[in-house]
């Protein structure tokens, strides 16, 4: 889920790049090591408290929530059927709460119970993706692909080039996009039916658009190449970065936090289960 | 050079390994400079000369393919170091030879500025793109924000520091790409066609930025343009290149004294002086004023008070010695049509985009067979968002849009395109075939179109867009106004009745505009076309359609013959728009619009004769 970076003046944005990689790495870690919704759900609204402070656009997600909903009812509902944890802090985690297919259903209901371990669990892995996937939109708005540049560029023995080319292939994935769309659009254009037909056909179709696509990126590889070194890019062996590399209080208070909150549900989990349905 | 950077700043010499070999007065110098491409035979420059002082404002003129962006190359050592070839003669920069020195390095001397703004931004802000360049330098960071700091004052880009560039207008983005070079404090800025991208008012921007670039602070510029008419006012030499020759070279004046020499050479004549050439100027008028106080001051007519004027503009001038067989005249008569039955009626259609923007707000439209209709408008007046409804890539919020008498809401785009055919701003997004005659089969293939009738077709096809004999190539190899041809070819192929055509002439020289222009009237008058374009040439507009619509924050703000709209001042006014030279210039004479510099001399004539005088 891209969310495009966007320059602001908010506590998250002016953050140190490793600060922000930090926490988002401790998301992943502790949603993964976490299977309890409460908890799960905690963690997801410290996310949305870092993307509300950052000022996020939350309106961009509207179809990553449209997403949510679909995948939420079927990992739960799936996982209600399906699955019923042997060891739970649950007094009864094969207790049934529903059944699919209801018992006025003729001949067939009731079936396929939905059991109270499993209907959890489900909530829980949809806590988990909706904190993950939220996260890396968080991240990828309040970090500058600049920024990431600079953290790839300060690896020991990394030319800076390096960097530029990761960025580089960060931003032009829109432009990529956009020319998808336009290439389809010439496409159905000029007579191809290309929302109808079989999947295979519509694969057909579509693959097209790859050839095109990949003669006009090359183009644009070699333009850009000619306008980047027309800007002196190779030129000397030092790139200045714009922004200063210095871990400020609120970087050290924010990755400490970070560091502390995986170290503390590691240690949590393994000795008082918490965290754990 | 640049005054207002230099100030206070560290030299950047130390930054860079220069390879001085003298300390000259000119900041250019080119000695019979040679260059052909790896692997051809023919000479890309061919005895090139040229010695730029520096502070001097250089415009070098030209058709496609000329040379033009090779010298460019040349200027910064692109040529030969990225563009590999043979090149000879003597190129000097700044005191330095850029091909030993290298293009990196010679960039602090040398910025080069492309036509296509979208590829030459680096950064996810305005100022991290300016200061890509200096920080490419190995600059230290408050020498470089300090640059960025001045040079976003000085293409008055202040306050523009956090906007992502993605955001920003064409002119905008051409702006921040100047400043981005401007910011490295090079002693020559070569802007390469920088305008042939943006519409009027991005034009307009990135020409007063050269304007500044040049008057107030001081800089060499090579300025490689088709925008005449801001040429003349700006260069203090002209250079008119063709087939790597410079044919022609002095000042604006000395070069467009010669109207029918610059036309043969490719180049389009502003309207005013060929307007000003017709009545016989010795000194051609550049601006409506001068054209106003020439024909004030009575020099046009003869002794016994007649005009001076001997009719050579009934073949448009120039035009034929440029082996160009079209005229002014047969394109006026595609205005002769009778229009025929409603083919598309657009009733209160509305568009919201997903993201929220009401791009079309309540717009009625019909267009009848035989119509030959030009789309006018600035940028975000909903123009391309209504003809994408015409074909069905779009679908209505509100409001409907009928073909042939059919909703298009239950069609999909692929059946629309029996009806109307679409070509798209960009030829390479809509060329995707190994060969052109493959690329002239694809759509007929799909619309079942095939045999001997799609052989007859594709034959008569190739021979009308002139690309029979590259039939077997890649289009990609094809120039910029070949692959226009054949993206237009490619969907008249399939036989629509109606043709739309998004900014045909965009980044065409005139000849190559007046070529595809000309293949359009040629659809509409033998072919029964009915033919939409969207375009922001008010000269193409003046030249060939018969009716323009005006488009203004997502309503039609007018409609009516190219007379009735460049007439009324109100209406251009609110669409930010600017009539073309010529009819305001027979307005301010004559009280009535002339759509070519023929018509307004035949109608000042006319006033003359009939003792009505000068308005």
């Amino acid at each position: 889920m891209i969310v495009e970076y966007e320059s602001k003046d908010t506590p998250v944005h002016s953050l140190d790049p490793r600060a922000k990689i930090v926490w988002l790495l401790a998301v992943v870690l502790i949603s993964v090591i976490w299977s309890d919704p409460v908890y799960l759900a905690g963690l997801a609204a410290t996310v949305v408290v870092f993307g509300a402070v950052a000022g996020f656009p939350w309106g961009k997600l509207k179809g990553l929530a449209a997403f949510l909903i679909v995948v939420t009812a079927v990992i739960t509902l799936a996982q209600g059927v399906t699955y019923t944890p042997a060891v739970a802090h649950l007094s009864a985690p094969g207790r049934v709460l529903f059944h699919l297919i209801p018992s006025w259903v003729p001949g067939v209901g009731p079936a396929l119970p939905v059991r109270l371990g499993g209907f959890l669990y489900g909530i829980g892995m949809t806590f988990k993706v909706f904190t993950v996937l939220v996260a890396v939109a968080v991240l990828g708005y309040v970090a500058s692909p600049s920024e990431i540049v600079q953290l790839i560029a300060r690896v020991p023995r990394m030319p800076y080039q390096v960097g530029f080319i990761v960025s580089t292939a960060w931003k032009f994935v829109p432009v990529i996009q956009l020319q998808i769309r336009s290439l389809m659009d010439a496409h159905k254009s000029r007579g191809v039916e290309l929302e109808r037909g079989s999947f295979t056909e519509r694969l057909r179709k579509t693959s097209r658009v790859v050839s095109p696509l990949f003669a006009n990126a090359l183009f644009m590889a070699d333009t850009l190449a000619l306008a980047m070194e027309s800007r002196a890019f190779g030129s000397s062996r030092r790139f200045t970065f714009l922004r200063p590399y210095r871990f400020k209080p609120l970087d050290y208070v924010v990755t400490l936090v970070c560091l502390g909150a995986a170290a503390a549900s590691i240690v949590g989990l393994a000795v008082r289960r918490l965290g754990a349905l | 050079m640049h005054r207002s950077l230099e100030a206070g700043l560290p030299s950047q010499a130390s930054a860079v390994d220069e390879e001085v070999f003298h300390l000259a007065d000119d900041a250019i110098s080119l000695r019979n400079v040679r260059f052909r491409h790896k692997g051809s035979g023919r000479w890309a420059l061919d005895g090139v000369s040229m010695d730029v002082a520096k502070g001097e404002c250089i415009a070098v003129l030209g058709p496609t393919g000329s040379g033009k962006s090779t010298l460019c190359g040349v200027m910064n050592g692109t040529v030969p170091l990225f563009l590999e070839g043979d090149l000879q003669g003597d190129v000097t920069v700044d005191g330095m030879v850029p091909a030993r020195t290298g293009t990196a390095k010679m960039a602090a001397h040398v910025g080069l500025v492309f036509g296509d703004p979208d590829m030459q931004l680096f950064g996810m802000t305005v100022e991290e793109d300016v200061a890509f360049g200096p920080a490419n330098l190995g600059l230290d960071y408050h020498t470089i924000m300090e640059r960025v700091r001045k040079s976003l004052i000085d293409m008055r880009l202040a306050g523009f520091e956090r906007r992502p560039p993605y955001r920003l207008s064409g002119g905008e983005k051409q702006a921040t790409a100047i400043a981005g070079v401007y910011a490295m404090l090079p002693d020559v800025m070569v802007l390469d066609e920088p305008t042939s991208m943006l519409d009027p008012q991005g034009k307009a921007r990135v020409f007063s930025i050269i304007r500044r670039l040049k008057e107030d602070l001081g800089a060499t510029v090579i300025l490689v343009e088709q925008e005449v008419d801001d040429v003349l006012q700006l260069a203090d030499r002209v250079f008119v290149m063709n087939a790597g020759k410079f044919i022609m070279q002095g000042t604006p004046r000395e070069v467009f004294g010669r109207v029918a020499e610059v036309t043969a050479a490719g180049v389009r004549v502003p309207h005013v002086v060929e307007f000003g050439t017709l009545l016989g100027a010795t000194r051609v008028p550049f601006t409506l004023d001068e054209a106003v106080q020439f024909v004030e001051s009575g020099a046009w007519r003869t002794s016994d008070g007649t005009a001076r004027t001997a009719r050579a503009c009934s073949g448009g001038l120039g035009c034929r010695a440029a082996g160009y067989e079209g005229s002014p005249v047969s394109r006026a008569a595609s205005r002769q049509h009778e229009p025929g039955d409603v083919i598309i009626e657009v009733k209160g259609l509305e568009h919201r985009y997903p993201q929220g923007a009401l791009a079309l707000r309540g717009v009625d439209l019909t267009v009848t067979q035989g119509d030959f209709v030009a789309i006018i408008g600035q940028n975000g007046a909903g123009k391309t968002t209504l003809t994408r409804h015409l074909n069905g890539l779009l679908k209505p919020t509100a409001g409907d849009v009928r073909v042939g008498g059919k909703s298009i809401r239950d069609m999909t785009a692929a059946q629309l395109s029996r009806t109307v055919g679409y070509v798209f701003q960009n030829p390479d997004e809509q060329l995707f075939c190994n060969s052109v005659e493959e690329e002239l089969r694809f759509g007929p293939g799909n619309v079942g179109i095939a045999g001997e009738k799609l052989d007859r077709k594709v034959e008569e096809i190739l021979k009308d867009i002139g690309l029979a004999r590259y039939r077997e190539v890649w289009p990609k190899y094809l120039t910029k106004g070949e692959r226009q041809r054949l993206a237009l070819a490619s969907v008249v192929a399939m036989d629509p009745a109606v043709l739309i055509v998004d900014e045909p002439t965009t980044g065409l020289d005139w000849l190559e505009s007046l070529q595809i222009m000309d293949y359009l009237r040629s659809l509409h008058d033998d072919h029964g076309k009915t033919v939409l374009i969207i375009t922001h040439d008010m000269n193409i507009v003046s030249l060939y359609a018969r009716r323009v619509v005006v488009m203004a924050g997502g309503r039609v703000a007018g409609d009516g013959s190219p007379r009735e709209v460049f007439s009324n001042p109100q209406l251009m006014a609110m669409a930010n728009l600017k009539p073309p030279a010529i009819a305001e210039l027979s307005t301010r004479l004559c009280g009535r619009v002339a759509l070519t510099p023929e018509e307004a001399v035949d109608m000042l004539v006319q006033a003359d004769a009939a003792g009505e005088g000068l308005r």
